[in-house]
């Protein structure tokens, strides 16, 4: 008997099983749970009523600050994204073109940061950007301010640090595209007489159009998706759903609106997700 | 003005024809040759290019580079005198309960849920690769599924779980690392194993080995390397993991991101930078042998 023509379905099936299980029962039903718990009522005794109800998105959709949270949360998420598809684009463009020799220690540079975690990264924001930090001195040794500058606890603060947690997941989708470019065409349209910048949006660009909606996709949702680095450098001045769920939670204990919150951030990740298939389907 | 970029022009066109005759040499250095400068840019262009290129370095390595250095720092106020510099954060580091005891939980955590991350996976690539055959692609797609919802849902929902149904805490947080470290390792293992020839397989089988020593004793060997670095790659998300960890974390269980997150909140002082300067020299060294391995890219499916 041929092993791999004929696989034993109890074989296959024992291959497969755990991973269905653990999917069913720790992903998506817990997930289902919570999001239909965002149709609940709110108990301040028992987490939820199980009255069906839309009060909690009527409530979020009303209230004035629930919609601010949101509106900011996918401003910063939208800002972020242009910045690092900018600057992921350049240091992507650079990593395709630097000699093989030197790109391996390059890729590393870019993914090392990445790998220490969101916290990590985040500290040295705040070590970096605090009244006693170095940039506060190196700006009063420079004497272009008197007192030291309040860097931290600010919008454009977290922006810098979300694109900094983020470049690396831009950088290696657009990367991906670039590397697989045929390395002739630039040439080509030079040669018939187009100029760089004409020969990089008309050849380059499109080529890399996949990477670059890849990219986006993902640095918009996750951060969206972010809690930690707002809640540590953000102060009082920033309020992304991330915290407002994390707030709503474990401070207030009011499940069926932090549901709602939750479920609202994944119906528009959702909806960028389906967005991106669409564009690569119609890239071909 | 409107000359300089002109002449760069004249400069690219001519650089092809200069390239053209070394086409003597092996195709593949020749392409390598003209990948180079795709855009021809002048050389205030290239110059402008490789600052923003080492601007950018800057700017993704300096908040790491800077812990680091405020690690040894002699005291709080005089952070930046490297003349007078010290381990006493280190020290402070050994010597508090909090974070000596969190860092252990995290290591352990760690190893727990890259094991059971990297066993599951391997079971589920072999799985995928070998017997889904024509349904394969959506068979991968779905093992990204904890890729796809935000992390903080996953833990949210385990934790709601928990308030509802008798599960042990710990159950719940191992669950939720061993989650997202998933997509990671059956996607490694997956191109591990596709380079792994299936008639090998089926000669040991014939032979009269079972599947199971087949799969130990034959398959495991050749894609040992792929499922090192998904060991190892596992290791460095949970250990590094936040969002998990802020929903699910408990008495006696926090882990160490989590123990310097409450901390930095309310106060700073250079015991954290030396914590971390450990985190990321460990980290670093857990990457550059997946990268040997593998190569940390393919690791990080990006």
């Amino acid at each position: 008997m041929h092993a791999s023509d004929a696989p034993p379905k109890g074989f296959a099936a024992a291959m497969l099983a755990p991973i269905t299980l653990l999917y069913l029962f720790c992903l998506l039903a817990p997930i289902s749970y919570f999001l239909a718990v965002s149709f609940l009522r709110y108990s301040p005794t028992e987490l939820y009523t199980s009255t069906p109800t839309l009060e909690n998105y009527a409530r979020l959709l009303s209230d004035a600050y629930n919609v601010g949270v949101i509106a900011e949360t996918f401003r910063v998420a939208a800002v972020v994204t242009a910045v690092t598809l900018v600057l992921g684009y350049a240091l992507a463009y650079f990593l395709s073109r630097a000699a093989p020799a030197w790109r391996g220690l390059f890729i590393f540079l870019v993914i090392a940061p990445l790998m220490t975690g969101v916290i990590v990264r985040t500290y040295g924001w705040i070590v970096l950007l605090g009244t006693d930090g170095l940039v506060n001195r190196a700006l009063m040794a420079l004497g272009l301010v008197a007192r030291p500058l309040q860097l931290l606890n600010s919008e454009p603060t977290v922006i810098v640090a979300l694109v900094h947690l983020m470049l690396p997941f831009m950088v290696f989708p657009v990367f991906s595209a670039l590397v697989g470019q045929d390395p002739h065409l630039v040439p080509a349209a030079s040669t018939l007489g187009a100029r760089p910048l004409r020969a990089f949006l008309e050849v380059t660009l499109p080529i890399s159009r996949s990477g670059v909606v890849m990219g986006s996709a993902l640095v918009f949702t996750i951060t969206a998706g972010a809690v930690v680095t707002p809640a540590l450098l953000g102060g009082r001045d920033v309020m992304m759903m991330g915290q407002m769920i994390y707030q709503l939670v474990l401070s207030t204990f009011n499940w069926p609106l932090g549901a709602a919150f939750a479920f609202v951030l994944v119906l528009c990740q959702l909806v960028v997700i389906a967005l991106y298939f669409r564009r690569t389907r119609h890239a071909g | 003005m409107p000359a300089s970029p002109h002449d760069s022009d004249e400069f690219v066109s001519s650089g092809i024809v200069v390239r053209a005759p070394d086409g003597g040499v092996p195709a593949s250095a020749a392409r390598r040759r003209v990948r180079e400068p795709a855009v021809d840019l002048s050389p205030l262009g290239r110059f402008a290019f490789g600052l923003l290129v080492a601007a950018l370095y800057a700017f993704l390595l300096l908040p790491l580079l800077i812990v680091i250095f405020t690690s040894f720092s002699p005291d709080e106020r005089n952070v930046y005198a490297l003349s007078q510099a010290s381990l006493r954060w280190y020290r402070e580091f050994a010597d508090s309960d909090n974070f000596t005891t969190a860092f252990k939980f995290s290591l352990w955590l760690a190893a727990i849920a890259s094991v059971l991350a990297t066993g599951i996976g391997f079971i589920t690539a072999y799985g995928i690769v070998r017997f889904m055959r024509r349904r394969r692609e959506i068979g991968q797609a779905l093992a990204m599924l904890p890729m796809m919802v935000p992390h903080i849902l996953i833990s949210l929902s385990l934790l709601l779980v928990l308030t509802r149904f008798p599960v042990p805490e710990l159950a719940a947080l191992v669950i939720g690392h061993v989650l997202i470290c998933l997509p990671f390792t059956i996607a490694g293992i997956v191109a591990s194993l596709e380079g792994v020839d299936a008639e090998l397989e089926a000669a040991a089988h014939t032979l009269g080995a079972s599947r199971l020593r087949v799969l130990a004793e034959v398959t495991l060997p050749l894609v040992a390397p792929g499922v090192l670095s998904a060991l190892i790659f596992s290791f460095i998300i949970s250990f590094g993991d936040v969002d998990i960890a802020l929903f699910l974390s408990g008495p006696g269980m926090t882990t160490l991101p989590i123990e310097i997150f409450s901390y930095i909140q309310w106060q700073s002082s250079p015991v954290v930078a030396a914590i971390t300067t450990v985190q990321i020299v460990l980290i670093v060294l857990f990457g550059l042998v997946v990268e040997r391995l593998v190569g940390l890219r393919a690791a990080m499916r990006i």
